[in-house]
């Protein structure tokens, strides 16, 4: 007898979910329900920049006709989900339709976070999440004129490479002291500042923005900084953070985590068994993820689940990226916000061209992670020894 | 005939008269001191404050033919006359010369501290700079408060502790040798001072002395039987300058260690070589040896030699070599350590793998070596980390089976092992690869780091053509 997967959003991770069962349901156990909030299907958020400079959605798309003409998947776009009963295990769209389910993913995302500054919600203020915020923002740009981007991580380098890339002269402001903080530390952060300062971005880390203030057409006019600067600015970008999408567990009557997010264990399940979350807006026994690898190893983990397996369970401590951004690479491996007392630090570097950093479990001087900016030696060639003493030649790999 | 004269008596002047000897200077050969008793090993004086050595056995004795005249103090130079006019014992005397050297070093610079210092730089009771064998025995009572967080001052105030005085350090900077070791170490360095006995107050100045007591600038006092005074030295250069030789901060030497004079010469920390005076006691010590072989018709052309330092206390063992600037300069590879818990610190600038500077904090066994290769010049081995934390040799990336059987493709159970095998029997794509071994073609989550492993074999191949993977 098949049973029903309802998934709920159809963003990266709710669409590798569906993926990964399909592959592992070598028996056809699962139909699989996606419903999608926005009108198209999922699409490569990570390289979104492209989109705003000439590629079409359809090259972004993930979803190939192998997926949308399985008469396994039923995708239905457009169709939000309001709602649900967990003990008739049925979801409520918002047409009022109820879906019934067997097992229910929450994959929901997130929502940009805007900082409450005077002037956030004038015209041309933008997020930079989906297809739609991208089309307004092109709308709206202007070759040569100076624009604002709140947020100097990912996001905000991503949209601020783009806004070049449109014509516009980007200022970032960053509220902490350097960019990327949360993956990357000083060093490493000033091998990017170099590089996106020699494109031409206009970068102010430490301090934030105070208030946005409107020209005579009531359209964004400047932007004041809490050290008083004032930013001439035709359009301002919000890139400062995300927060979960996490309406639905309040509705089911699910737990949220100390920080918002669906609460689920090491499985990705929820306290519900029917119910699981994977993605943005599931807090991992209580931690949100807001990158898309952690994305994948949560759908991984609850896609073999489903299908019967057992799957390792979802282990948030090892963080890697690797990235190129502004014409720099920049890559994490293993552990680099050890827990548990500080770790030892070996730092290898030459000027602001590229930087390694190595975290060392101070006794024994195993490698438990590292941060790379710059020409460096690739993760791949480190990522073997973490949790081994590194070898003779880490140096060379580092900075080869 | 080539009678040389030397002014001064401390560890420079020992130094050349040692080596002049040994080159075979068989003329005369005389020391003009100042002080009492000849020179005296200055850079363990700490011992003699924390009780561990007497003042006698700092002593440097001469070496025999060498005329040594204490308790003489140079009044002028008459270089028409060639002769040096001195006082000895309320009589004037006269000394002739054909080469003179002027080794006269430096004093304590002396800040004015209302209740402290008097008019040029004198100190009262209960205050004292610390530069001689007889300056520690002006350290009395039982709290003792040293002004100044350079290595003189962190070395006084740790011997003081070991010797039961309560003593505090106070420096200007957030911490002791902050220029050198910056927050991180030179936070280090004040717990571990710490945890010998010593209150240190970083940020902080003296402001005014009255006996038993100091003020300090944020307003608070500390009790100070003594304060000791180890805020620097400044070239002692006064009879140079009256001769009319060019003084800057020191008496300005050149790579003949020769000042204007042809006939005088000037060493150690009163001179002042390609603009850096008072260098310390290796730059003494070098400059001592060079003008030995000149003096004795060598050929011999100064160099200076990058500052080197090591900290004399039991709290830690710190060694600095080379100056800051080093580490800013382009082209040099930065190297730096951090173990917060464990108190170890070190930060290295290469070029051509060599060391050009470093600062090396609680790694005894790399300051051994380190300071080894660089007083030879020879190049580091590939392994620093291993040098800095003393690891016993392991094996590198190639040679380790961790690296090797690193699980690439999980779909299909392919390890690195079997993609370099791959690879070396000629799949150099990842489409190749993919063919021979699978990898990439389960989910396809692998596919980036089969290409960048790809990209690596690639470069190391064109490297090092005859060891491609």
């Amino acid at each position: 007898m098949t049973r029903t997967l309802v998934v709920v959003g159809h963003g990266m991770t709710g669409h590798r979910l569906a993926e990964r069962l399909r592959a592992l349901d070598t028996s056809g156990a699962w139909r699989i329900v996606v419903l999608a909030e926005e009108a198209h299907p999922a699409y490569d958020r990570i390289r979104l920049s492209s989109y705003l400079t000439g590629g079409s959605r359809q090259d972004l798309a993930l979803a190939g006709r192998d997926f949308t003409e399985d008469p396994r998947v039923d995708l239905r776009l457009g169709c939000a989900v309001v709602s649900g009963d967990r003990a008739e295990r049925t979801v409520r769209t918002a047409d009022g339709e109820q879906l019934p389910y067997d097992a229910l993913v929450l994959a929901t995302g997130s929502e940009p976070f805007v900082p409450p500054v005077p002037g956030r919600d004038l015209a041309n203020c933008f997020v930079y999440r989906t297809f739609d915020d991208l089309d307004a923002i092109r709308g709206a740009a202007r070759r040569g004129r100076p624009c604002v981007v709140v947020g100097g991580g990912l996001l905000g380098l991503e949209a601020a490479h783009a806004l070049r890339l449109l014509g516009m002269r980007p200022h970032v402001v960053e509220s902490a002291s350097h960019l990327m903080p949360t993956q990357l530390d000083a060093g490493a952060a000033r091998v990017l500042h170099r590089s996106a300062t020699g494109l031409g971005l206009r970068l102010h880390c430490g301090t934030a923005v105070a208030s946005i203030e409107a020209g005579p057409d009531g359209a964004v006019r400047a932007v004041v900084l809490g050290d008083a600067t004032v930013l001439e600015s035709d359009l301002v970008v919000f890139a400062a953070g995300i927060r979960p999408r996490d309406e639905l567990a309040a509705a089911l009557g699910l737990e949220r985590g100390e920080r918002g997010g669906v609460l689920v264990d090491e499985n990705c399940r929820t306290a519900d068994e029917h119910i699981w979350a994977v993605g943005e807006c599931a807090a991992v026994q209580g931690r949100c993820y807001g990158l898309v690898a952690p994305g994948y190893g949560m759908a991984e983990t609850v896609a073999g689940r489903l299908a019967g397996r057992s799957p390792r369970p979802f282990d948030g401590t090892d963080t890697s990226t690797s990235l190129k951004l502004l014409g720099v690479h920049v890559a994490t491996f293993g552990i680099i916000h050890p827990r548990g007392g500080p770790a030892a630090e070996a730092v290898f570097a030459e000027g602001t061209t590229r930087y390694a950093k190595v975290f060392l479990e101070p006794e024994s001087g195993r490698l438990l992670g590292g941060i790379l900016a710059g020409e460096t030696g690739s993760r791949t060639a480190l990522g073997p020894f973490v949790g081994h003493r590194p070898p003779a030649d880490l140096e060379q790999l580092l900075l080869p | 005939m080539n009678r040389i004269l030397i002014v001064g008596a401390g560890p420079a002047a020992h130094r050349l008269a040692e080596r002049l000897r040994h080159h075979g200077h068989a003329e005369a050969l005389t020391v003009l001191g100042a002080e009492p008793a000849p020179a005296h090993h200055r850079p363990l004086l700490s011992h003699v404050v924390a009780g561990r050595l007497t003042p006698e056995a700092l002593r440097m004795p001469f070496p025999p033919g060498t005329r040594v005249l204490t308790d003489t103090m140079v009044t002028g130079i008459d270089r028409e006359r060639r002769e040096v006019r001195a006082q000895r014992g309320g009589v004037g005397t006269v000394h002739p010369y054909d080469t003179l050297v002027l080794a006269t070093g430096a004093r304590a610079a002396v800040p004015a501290i209302p209740g402290a210092t008097g008019d040029g730089g004198r100190t009262g009771d209960g205050v004292t700079t610390l530069r001689t064998a007889a300056d520690c025995e002006r350290i009395t009572g039982n709290t003792v408060v040293v002004l100044g967080g350079g290595p003189l001052g962190v070395e006084t105030a740790s011997a003081l502790a070991a010797r039961g005085t309560a003593t505090t350090l106070v420096c200007d900077r957030p911490h002791p040798l902050y220029e050198r070791l910056g927050d991180t170490g030179g936070g280090m360095l004040t717990e571990l001072l710490a945890r010998e006995g010593v209150r240190v107050l970083g940020g902080r100045t003296v402001v005014r002395r009255t006996p038993g007591s100091v003020l300090l600038d944020d307003g608070t006092t500390s009790r100070a039987d003594t304060l000791v005074l180890c805020t620097g030295a400044v070239p002692a250069a006064r009879l140079a300058r009256q001769a009319g030789l060019e003084v800057r901060d020191g008496i300005v030497v050149d790579d003949r260690l020769r000042t204007g004079d042809p006939r005088i010469h000037a060493i150690g920390d009163c001179a002042e070589h390609r603009g850096r005076a008072a260098a310390g006691l290796d730059a003494a010590w070098a400059q001592a040896e060079d003008l030995a072989e000149i003096l004795t018709g060598r050929d011999t052309a100064h160099r200076p030699v990058p500052p080197v330092f090591r900290l004399r206390t039991r709290a830690v063992d710190v060694s600095c070599i080379g100056s800051p600037d080093a580490f800013e300069a382009p082209g040099v590879r930065m190297l730096g350590f951090t173990d917060r818990d464990g108190h170890r610190y070190a930060r290295l600038a290469l070029r051509d793998e060599r060391v050009v500077a470093a600062v090396l904090f609680g790694l005894p066994q790399a300051i051994a070596t380190i300071g080894l290769l660089h007083r030879r010049g020879q190049q580091l081995p590939s392994d620093r980390l291993g040098l800095l934390l003393g690891w016993p040799p392991r094996p590198s990336s190639r040679e380790s089976d961790t690296y090797e059987d690193a699980m690439i493709c999980l779909c299909n159970n392919v390890r690195r092992r079997t993609l370099s095998l791959a690879w070396r029997a000629g799949a150099r794509t990842v489409t190749a690869l993919a063919a021979a071994t699978r990898a990439t073609t389960g989910c396809g989550g692998c596919g980036p780091q089969v290409a960048e492993q790809c990209d690596l074999w690639e470069s190391e191949a064109r490297r090092e053509p005859g060891r491609a993977a």
